[in-house]
């Protein structure tokens, strides 16, 4: 699982290189263990082989030696032996075991186990090999071998002759043992040559390796190229970038696969560019319809605001009736005094007279542009909204004028407690009249005669992180608004009024206005009891540090 | 003066009181008041042809005015001035004891046919 892991973690071309060489290395090795080992094997038995001859020939050389315990005749068989290297010892003893002659060295036996029993395929008796080996772990074979005769009781003198003749031949049911012979075969040579082979073998492998995995690696690079420009172009184009085009020309299966992904990319481009050019309409389209929504809410804002003036229009009458009449009576009065005068005759009184009615008409014509230009102001449209510095305190008395015969019309106290330290506060004159208009005349419209509208302006100081706040509270005695429906009454539309007597606008507008100043309305309200509206303004930072300092510090007092 | 009938002007507007006082004052007799209170004490102390009184004031109105000459001197007619004109009526006021019902801006003529009316009926 985990050697799973590591390898799903490779390359492509590190997968190739890394399987391929693991197959190969396994491979060589396996193949060439088994070849060294069989060769080994064949070493092994040559030189068993060989020995078994070899001790078999020295058995019959021995014979006549052993049998007139001639040691020079041993000892001449003996030095045919010494001739190879690997004869580490040899000897030869008779039945009494006696030694009869030595060459080589005895070696210090540490293990030595029975390898092998082979009947000779001459004599019946059996050859006896050991695989030994000495105390230094250097290993041998040892063989030993019976010295047989079948001329026990005959003189060295007339055998001597013969004894050529009947080395092999003369083997018959008198045959006996005179002796043995041991040779001990050092296996030091064939495991030189064995390890020798070895050697190779190994260093074979690892060339054979080392150049196949850098031929492979090279190969497999000719391949995983393509691939990995796939690869590269398919990042490019996840990324949106679907100009890129993969830079395979061949003929085989990448090959292939690159045109066919050329071909998926052209068309997820076209699609592509299709959708943008879609995105693109409808983002028009979605311009074009905000800004129609837009117009409609300016609009509606308007509507809302002209019908708040629409009832204001009687307090406007009059407010401009009163002036009005006071030009209209003067400017008859002062046309028909002229009249019946002339010029000539005019005295220095009735000069002064005329002065002081043309003056009345004058000061009474302002009056009335204050009044015209304050209802424009009130009216004016909130497409584009300025802020400007506002002294909430004057608006509200502003307001007020329009308001106040109505009030008094319906025998509404109107009662102004304005904090004479409020500071400036950056907003909309007109359309924080729209709201102030809106909330008295509900008020007024929720007030029953004889009772009273209060208007509280206060200041709360920045503290601290706070900035400080303008608060405007408008407090009636009305019938107060249902627990049903006072979470409703900033929604668009909600009107307790009669069907074609209010919008249900109102409020939800003046709710828009007042966030847009980045304040808060609330209300509270006791059923029979009475409704406040407050009105909650934050003060930027610098409005109250820089607009009215003294007041400031008065306050802090 | 006194062949001149006496007349109470009423208004909380000086323009319009003033007006009247340059209009009528030579052929009349003119007492102003510039609220329904000093009316009222204008009302107890004297007696009046003719009381001209706005409708719209603050504290009391005028319709208290014209409540409280009818019921002191029902002889005393009563001419009510308003800026309101479509609010009230000429009816509506002649109901609520006025004689006639000048809208604000009125001219010298209807004022002094007003006047005149109230006088001689």
């Amino acid at each position: 699982m985990n050697f799973k892991k590591i390898f799903n973690s490779f390359s492509l071309r590190t997968k190739f290189v890394v399987s391929i060489s693991a197959l190969l290395i396994t491979t060589i090795i396996l193949f060439s263990t088994y070849l060294s080992k069989k060769q080994a094997d064949g070493f092994r038995r040559e030189l068993e082989s060989t020995s078994e001859t070899m001790i078999r020939m020295l058995a019959i050389n021995v014979e006549y030696g052993v049998l007139f315990e001639s040691k020079r005749d041993i000892e001449d068989a003996l030095k045919i032996l010494s001739q190879f290297d690997y004869v580490k010892y040899a000897i030869v003893s008779n039945n009494n075991n006696k030694i009869l002659a030595t060459i080589g060295d005895e070696i210090g036996v540490f293990n030595r186990v029975r390898k092998i029993d082979k009947f000779d395929e001459f004599s019946d008796n059996f050859c006896m090999d050991f695989y030994v080996v000495d105390s230094k772990g250097k290993e041998y074979i040892e063989l030993n071998y019976p010295v047989l005769s079948n001329h026990k009781d005959l003189d060295r003198e007339i055998l001597g002759i013969t004894a050529g003749f009947n080395d092999q031949l003369e083997i018959t049911s008198t045959t006996e043992q005179i002796g043995k012979v041991k040779v001990i075969i050092s296996l030091e040579s064939v495991n030189a040559a064995i390890a020798e082979a070895r050697n190779t073998a190994i260093l074979l492998s690892v060339l054979v390796s080392l150049i196949t995995t850098v031929i492979g690696t090279f190969f497999i690079r000719i391949i995983t190229k393509p691939i990995r420009l796939m690869v590269n172009a398919t990042n490019k184009i996840s990324q949106g970038e679907l100009d890129h085009h993969v830079p395979i020309e061949q003929q085989d299966e990448i090959g292939q696969l690159a045109k066919t992904f050329n071909r998926m990319v052209e068309s997820l481009k076209e699609s592509r560019d299709e959708v943008d050019s879609y995105n693109k309409m409808l983002e028009g389209t979605i311009q074009i319809r905000t800004k129609e929504l837009e117009t409609i809410q300016a609009q509606l804002i308007q509507s809302e605001k002209l019908s708040a003036i629409g009832q204001l229009a009687a307090g406007v009458a009059h407010e401009l009736n009163n002036p009005l009449g006071g030009i209209l009576g003067y400017a008859q009065f002062t046309l028909e005094k002229l009249k019946n005068n002339s010029p000539a005759k005019i005295t220095k009184k009735e000069f002064d007279n005329y002065v002081r009615y043309i003056s009345d008409i004058e000061k009474q014509a302002r009056r009335c542009k204050d009044i015209v230009q304050n209802l424009l102001r009130f009216s004016r449209s909130t497409k584009n909204v300025e802020f400007e510095k506002v002294d909430l305190n004057i608006l509200i008395s502003e307001t007020c004028t329009f308001i106040e015969h109505q009030l008094s019309m319906k025998q509404i106290e109107l009662k102004l407690n304005l904090d004479s330290n409020l500071p400036d506060i950056q907003g909309n004159p007109g359309q924080l009249q729209q709201v102030f208009t809106n909330i008295i005349l509900n008020a007024m419209q929720a007030s029953p005669p004889g009772t009273s509208i209060e208007i509280v302006t206060r200041f709360s100081p920045p503290l601290g992180q706070f900035n400080g706040t303008v608060e405007l509270l408008f407090t009636d005695q009305g019938h107060g608004i249902s627990k049903a429906d006072i979470n409703k009454i900033f929604e668009p539309f909600f009107t307790t009024k009669e069907v074609g007597k209010g919008t249900g606008l109102g409020l939800s507008v003046s709710y828009g206005i007042i966030k847009e100043h980045g304040g808060e309305i609330k209300v509270e309200s006791d059923l029979n009891k009475g409704t406040t509206f407050a009105i909650i303004i934050p003060l930027q930072k610098n409005e109250t540090e820089s607009d009215k300092p003294s007041k400031q510090y008065v306050l802090q007092n | 003066m006194s062949d001149k009938k006496n007349i109470l002007v009423v208004d909380d507007e000086d323009v319009i009181r003033e007006f009247l006082y340059e209009v009528l004052s030579e052929d009349y007799c003119i007492s102003t008041a510039k609220d329904g209170d000093e009316a009222i004490e204008h009302l107890k102390s004297e007696s009046f042809d003719l009381v001209i009184t706005d409708l719209k004031m603050e504290r009391i109105q005028g319709e208290e005015v014209v409540r409280f000459s009818n019921e002191t001197n029902p002889a005393t007619k009563v001419i009510v001035m308003s800026g309101y004109a479509s609010l009230y009526s000429t009816s509506q006021s002649v109901n609520n004891g006025a004689f006639a019902l000048l809208s604000k801006p009125f001219t010298i003529q209807e004022l002094i046919s007003s006047v005149e009316g109230a006088l001689s009926s």
